[in-house]
């Protein structure tokens, strides 16, 4: 048991504590550079919700784009339903949440779980396919892209493992499994995991500059 | 010096049927996870078997493992071939008392060594020797001294097996295990507060059939009994696949026996027979009374972050620290920012 | 300040369809005489100069999808994944996480982005300038929301200040900061030129009132080579009875500045206009059938000017259809079917897209949209100063076919826009391609329409 305490204690701690560091690190050094101000006469109200309005709209694909960009497009929301299916509807990681925070929600059944956890996964494998092989991908990837791929693809795998056992005890397992997790946590505020809060920053910039303008956004 | 009587003698006396023997035989073979061929090899080694000289040392313990062996509403087979061992020294049970008491020892220890088992429930202290001492001899003394020439040693219980509960935090004896101590010896771990009677007897009925000592699992553990865990072998099983738990104790879901995960219960991470085995003469065990497994046979399990905390909650700090994480990170980020415009504003003033 | 191996005399190719220096005979795509080290050390300068928060917000939060090049007609119709325009920005970015990023000050101290080598930034020379028309379609398709045209005229400044300008933009760009027009217009030769149009087209335009409510300027292409816009636009004007005037102190529209990459200029060239109609106390200035002056002037004039402009800001396209609407001037129905072709800069990225439709519909035309069209058109492919670029000629004709394509798709009668760059570079194709579509203007077709006795 020595490695799941490890694990669920100092190795998570510190996880989160590089989570919360780096996140608010990277936050504030982006925002707190110079700002111009944008003196032209705004065609539309702008602000705040246009902020909104960018971050919402830009979750879809214009239909103009569709057709060319079909296959990642499906493997990225495929991707990004089943990390949060298989992160914050399973029980145990909402009992974990609950013990964060305080708030709790009902989850899914374990067997569902599991089935998104392998279509997850292999999502997560086709996307390293097409970047190993698609020409694009292979010039703009950089160390980044794959150490996060992985750190990602780590929790779900260990994940993924720990019902069908292969004859591992399951605290060894739970252990590398909350290890991964905590890998995840230390590395997402400092690479480009960092998309899911920097995003909303993003998109939100792009409501602020171009929907005052009447601009398409 | 007077031959001891075979076991199969003592139990002939005592009116056990061939019958109830080898019923015996066939269920301690199913525990140990042998097949049905090696029953009659049982039955024959523990008929001829000589009542073996058994060393009881009691130290900081509550007794409860010994009461869980003795204290049966009917006398069970196992029951008697405990007391078909040559219990030769044991403070709760024997008669004798101070000095006889010790001699009885020193003379057990004497007419079979090299070949005496001993059997230790309750901790050591060494946080002081005085903490703990019977006839005036520490705990510690006398562990060294009794097993210096024992065949083996069994901890009985999680305060022998892992310190238990005088070895929780903060420790205030400084208890040890006896694993800590005893080196040069095999030590067969039997940790549960307290642990199965059954399977108390089963590891000596290995013992005594084959002069061994059972295969054991990275903590000392008979594999045949700790190989398994109580979520894996839990009725209940079933309810936790389905996402079904009981949120509460009086809850509907508690009614209807549903998985007490959320509860606390430390199943998952439990390795145990109490499942398969059960108490009270195979009644029941306590999930099937509808409270969650404390995980009493696992090392720590008093200093696990609380009995009712599910597996999967965080043993971390609290939010305090976090509010400093939040700080750390605005300062380093507020610095970085202004490291970043000071560059710019140089650039800017060089054109 | 680099100074240009252009002449003044005979440099410009103004016989041609479309308008530019002539094609040099020898490139001078390094400008100044600056070491190599000291060219990288000045376009990471400068780089660093554009690193505000939302440079740094754009720059942090992509994830190399790589879907933007699905956007890009340069990766389209090449399928070479250099055009993928978030890589267009790769020096930019590596410059950003060296020097400005949050964690700018490891990247330093651990050597974990190399510095750049005079060599990439040429080979980004084109990939910045050759293949990049600011379109603004890759805005639109990135799923984190950056709008990475924006991105690329930051990067065009520090380009600059490197000297690694192509030859051809630089030049124009040179010539534009110096005599006020890319392609030669003096004040002289603005002034003649309307006088010219004043007699052949039989309207009286006004230029240089002290006072006016009106400022309405002009793109040198226009004056060079589709003159009759002029024409076109005073007899408009005059037909909604403006107080209107051309002033010879500031009348050019486009801004070489801004698509070269100098900051200094683009703000030299905008003040010019803007000082102009601030003099005569313009309510309105409107803006020629020029799509990245409308960028210039509609959407950062005012950051030039440091502060909100006393007037407004308009596109011809804009004023047609508000004076259209309010029946100021009327038009008479027309039986023709049109394919509009969306200026980037004024539909896509400027947000008048409706404007030409509207117009199109007091027209009474049978408009036919291609596909796509409006906010997501494929780009004529002259954008962003690429027209001017000789050696950028091969890869324009290639992404014109997309172009091609669309129109024919549409079976329209005629074809229409309200881009002079545009216009230049359809009949450019149109030459390359013996092509049957000739470009139309939106000015030129309401004004040839206008109800006169309304006037």
């Amino acid at each position: 048991m020595e490695l799941l305490d490890f694990a669920r204690g100092p190795a998570l701690q510190f996880g989160l504590y590089a989570f919360v560091i780096g996140t608010v690190w990277r936050i504030l050094g982006i925002l707190l550079l110079a700002a111009k101000p944008d003196h032209s006469a705004a065609r539309k109200a702008g602000g705040f919700m246009a902020a909104l309005k960018v971050i919402y709209t830009r979750s879809f694909t214009a239909d103009a784009f569709k057709q060319d960009t079909l296959y990642p497009k499906i493997l990225g929301y495929l991707l990004h339903i089943g990390l949060f299916v298989t992160v914050f509807l399973f029980v145990p990681h909402i009992l974990f949440f609950k013990g964060l925070i305080g708030l709790e929600w009902p989850g899914l059944p374990n067997n569902i779980i599991f089935f998104v956890g392998v279509i997850t996964a292999g999502v997560g494998v086709a996307l390293l396919v097409r970047r190993l092989t698609n020409p694009v991908l292979k010039l703009i990837s950089n160390f980044d892209d794959y150490f996060s791929w992985l750190v990602t693809m780590a929790p779900i795998i260990t994940g993924i493992i720990i019902p069908i056992r292969f004859g591992v005890r399951y605290e060894t397992l739970l252990a590398v499994h909350i290890l991964s997790v905590a890998l995840l946590l230390t590395w997402l505020p400092f690479g480009k995991l960092a998309h899911a809060f920097l995003v909303f920053f993003s998109r939100g910039t792009t409501g602020l500059v171009l929907e005052r303008r009447g601009a398409k956004t | 010096m007077k031959q001891k009587p075979t076991l199969g003698e003592v139990l002939q006396a005592k009116g056990v049927s061939r019958r109830g023997f080898l019923k015996y035989c066939a269920a301690t073979a199913s525990l140990l996870a042998l097949p049905p061929a090696m029953v009659p090899r049982i039955a024959q080694a523990l008929e001829a078997a000589r009542r073996p000289s058994v060393i009881w040392l009691s130290f900081q313990e509550c007794t409860g493992c010994t009461e869980s062996l003795t204290r049966s509403s009917s006398p069970t087979l196992e029951g008697l071939i405990f007391d078909s061992i040559s219990l030769d020294y044991h403070h709760t049970l024997q008669a004798a008392s101070g000095e006889a008491a010790e001699a009885a020892r020193h003379a057990a220890m004497e007419e079979n060594r090299g070949n005496y088992l001993v059997l230790v429930d309750g901790s050591i202290p060494l946080g002081n020797p005085g903490f703990s001492t019977i006839a005036g001899i520490s705990n510690v003394d006398m562990l060294t001294e009794t097993v210096a020439d024992a065949a083996a040693v069994v901890a009985i219980g999680s305060c022998a097996a892992f310190g238990g509960i005088p070895g929780a935090n903060p420790n205030p004896t400084g208890a040890v295990s006896v694993s800590d101590l005893v080196t040069d010896k095999p030590v067969v771990n039997v940790p549960g507060c307290p642990p199965i009677p059954t399977v108390i007897t089963a590891v000596l009925t290995q013992f005594l059939t084959f002069g061994q000592l059972p295969d054991l699992d990275h903590y000392g553990r008979p594999r045949a009994f700790y190989g398994q865990t109580i979520h894996d072998r839990c009725y209940r099983r079933p309810f936790y696949e389905q996402g079904r738990f009981a949120e509460t104790f009086d809850d509907e879901g508690a009614r209807k026996g549903w998985c007490l995960y959320k509860l606390g219960c430390k199943g998952p991470i439990t390795y145990n027979a109490c499942a398969t085995v059960k108490w009270n003469q195979g009644t029941s065990f306590p999930i099937e009374s509808g409270h969650p497994c404390l995980g009493c046979s696992e090392p720590d399990f008093w200093d696990d972050g609380g009995f009712y905390r599910p597996v999967s909650t965080a043993r971390i700090g609290g939010g305090a620290a976090f509010g400093t994480a939040v700080a750390a990170g605005a300062a380093i980020g507020v610095a970085a920012a202004a490291m970043s415009r000071r560059r710019q504003q140089k650039t800017i003033k060089e054109g | 300040m680099s100074t240009s191996k252009v002449g003044y005399d005979d440099v410009y190719d103004l016989q041609s369809k479309r308008l530019s220096v002539k094609k040099p005979e020898v490139r001078y795509d390094k400008q100044g005489d600056m070491a190599d080290d000291e060219r990288v050390e000045k376009a990471m300068l400068h780089f660093v100069k554009d690193f505000g928060s939302m440079a740094a917000t754009y720059l942090d939060t992509c994830v190399h999808c790589g879907i933007c090049a699905e956007a890009c007609h340069y990766y389209k119709v090449t399928g070479d994944p250099k055009y993928t325009p978030i890589w267009k920005l790769e020096p930019f970015k590596q410059a950003y996480k060296r020097e400005a990023s949050p964690f700018a000050f490891f990247y330093r101290l651990l050597g974990l982005k190399k510095k750049l080598t005079v060599e990439e930034l040429e080979e980004w020379q084109h990939l910045l300038y050759d293949s990049c028309t600011v379109c603004g379609r890759c805005s639109l398709i990135c799923p984190m929301g950056i709008d990475i045209a924006s991105m690329i005229s930051l990067a065009r400044h520090g380009m600059f200040k490197a000297g690694l300008v192509p030859h051809e933009l630089h030049a124009v760009a040179e010539r534009a900061e110096v005599d006020g027009s890319p392609l030669g217009v003096t004040p002289t030769v603005f002034a003649d030129r309307l006088e010219w149009m004043e007699d052949e087209h039989e309207v009286d335009i006004n230029v240089d009132q002290e006072q006016a409510d009106v400022l309405v300027v002009m793109s040198s292409i226009e004056i060079q080579k589709y003159p009759q816009s002029m024409a076109a636009t005073a007899k408009i004007l005059n037909a909604a009875g403006e107080n209107w005037t051309f002033r010879t102190d500031g009348f050019e529209a486009t801004n070489f500045g801004m698509l070269s990459g100098n900051a200094e200029w683009q703000r030299d060239m905008s003040m010019r206009v803007i000082d102009a109609a601030v003099k005569i106390g313009a309510k309105k200035l409107i803006l020629p059938e020029c799509g990245h002056a409308y960028m210039a002037l509609r959407w950062m004039g005012a950051n030039m000017y440091g502060k909100p402009l006393p007037f407004e800001v308009v596109h011809i396209s804009e004023y047609l259809a508000e004076t259209l609407n309010s029946g100021k001037i009327k038009v008479n129905k027309v039986d023709t079917s049109v394919a509009y072709h969306d200026p980037c800069q004024v539909s896509r990225r400027g947000g008048a897209t409706q404007a030409a439709r509207d117009v199109l519909g007091h027209l009474g035309v049978e408009q036919r949209e291609m596909k796509p069209s409006g906010d997501y058109n494929w780009c004529c492919g002259g954008g962003g100063g690429v027209v001017t670029i000789h050696r950028a000629d091969d890869l324009r004709y290639k992404v014109f076919k997309i172009k091609m394509d669309q129109v024919e798709e549409t079976e329209a009668d005629e074809l229409i826009t309200s881009c002079a760059n545009c216009r230049q570079t359809f009949d450019d194709g149109q030459e390359h391609f013996h092509w049957k579509y000739t470009m139309g203007s939106l000015l030129e077709l309401v004004a040839e329409n206008l109800e006169e006795d309304k006037q």
